[in-house]
């Protein structure tokens, strides 16, 4: 059990009791906070519904491999090698299936290797984008994300670049 | 934006899926995408409960308040008129940076409540604030001390240090959390709705 999870659990427990200090009920307004729970998420549900059809559809038809093959030439200029590149065109729209790929990729090449630890801080420092912002911008209703994906999508390539280039000189 | 990009997936998925003599499985696949979101959402619903539980009771004993008045000033920096999504905004980031992901995503969906209300008329036509691209872009970088299920993969397939990357996950996550706090301010001069 680590250190976070103690104070974590400390800090709750204080929570209560301090509630109790204050003269309010902790039971009836921990069920007043979870009421907001269920319509929160049969609101989000059909957004990420039709995300998770679209990004499993074009993953599994092996749509995702031809746009990697595509971006990869891009993405070597970049100073991103070949083999992490499926791995970083999956990240924004997988985060289990791009767990799967990291394992993959550990087996292959190793845990300790450059392409091993460079694709463990890929995956560590960049984020499941298309899945948020689905549901994220499908809970309040916002239809027009404006420049969240774009600038989602450059500061995850940054991320990337910098986790190999970090990789390389550490 | 992802309504083009669900679009261009379906199509370029259709399309591999024709063209590889597949089409049988298409609607398979996304069938399987619909019952994940459910899954999800399932597996999700009993940490939604736990945590706007837990929130509200901070709430009630006025600790969100306090800590809004202390974190207010700072992130009002990053998100002008942030108002009463700054306490949920911090919580989500602390929840990130901890490895406590169940706990981050029900105080960003707060956070994101408390964001489009204090968004005016543009957030009620559905269009998304500064601030709330602004949080959504800090959201993506997920800057986080332990990534504690990639060092888990690590250990299980065999590394002599599974805690080696640590330290640069760290240093580029908050890399691109700038990169993301500065393509922001960039996006906001030139874009032309304004935020209220």
């Amino acid at each position: 059990m680590s250190a976070v999870e103690i104070i974590l659990l400390l800090l709750i427990a204080a929570l209560f009791v301090y509630a109790h200090i204050k003269g309010i009920n902790p039971y009836e307004a921990f069920a007043e906070g979870a009421a907001e729970a269920l319509p929160t998420i049969i609101k989000v549900l059909p957004y990420l519904a039709a995300m998770l059809i679209a990004i499993n559809l074009f993953r599994r038809s092996g749509a995702m491999d031809l746009l990697s093959t595509f971006l990869a030439p891009m993405l070597n200029k970049l100073g991103i090698p070949t083999e992490l590149v499926t791995l970083m065109v999956l990240r924004p729209f997988s985060g289990s299936a791009s767990l799967a790929l990291l394992q993959d990729t550990l087996m292959i090449h190793g845990s300790d290797s450059f392409i091993g630890r460079a694709a463990s801080t890929i995956v560590g420092s960049t984020e499941t984008i298309f899945y948020t912002l689905a549901l994220y911008c499908g809970s309040v209703d916002i239809k027009k994300s404006r420049y969240a994906l774009p600038v989602a999508l450059l500061s995850g390539i940054v991320g990337t670049i910098a986790s190999i280039f970090l990789i390389k000189m550490m | 934006m992802l309504g083009y990009v669900i679009t261009i997936m379906l199509i370029l998925g259709f399309s591999c899926c024709i063209y590889t003599g597949n089409s049988a499985n298409a609607l398979n696949y996304m069938l399987e995408g619909a019952n994940s979101a459910v899954e999800l959402m399932l597996s999700l619903a009993g940490s939604y409960l736990l945590w706007l539980g837990i929130m509200n009771v901070a709430k009630r004993s006025g600790l969100i308040d306090a800590l809004a008045s202390k974190v207010e000033a700072p992130l009002r920096k990053l998100m002008p008129n942030v108002g009463a999504a700054a306490a949920p905004i911090t919580l989500n980031l602390a929840a990130n940076f901890f490895g406590l992901g169940n706990a981050a995503t029900p105080f960003g969906l707060d956070a994101m409540k408390k964001l489009y209300e204090g968004g005016g008329e543009q957030t009620k036509r559905g269009i998304a604030s500064n601030n709330i691209c602004m949080f959504l872009a800090l959201n993506s970088s997920a800057v986080e001390l332990l990534p504690t299920s990639v060092i888990a993969i690590r250990s299980a397939c065999g590394s002599e240090n599974p805690n080696s990357i640590i330290l640069p996950t760290l240093i580029s996550s908050i890399i691109s959390a700038v990169a993301a706090i500065m393509l922001c301010k960039l996006f906001e001069r030139i874009s032309k709705h304004e935020c209220r």
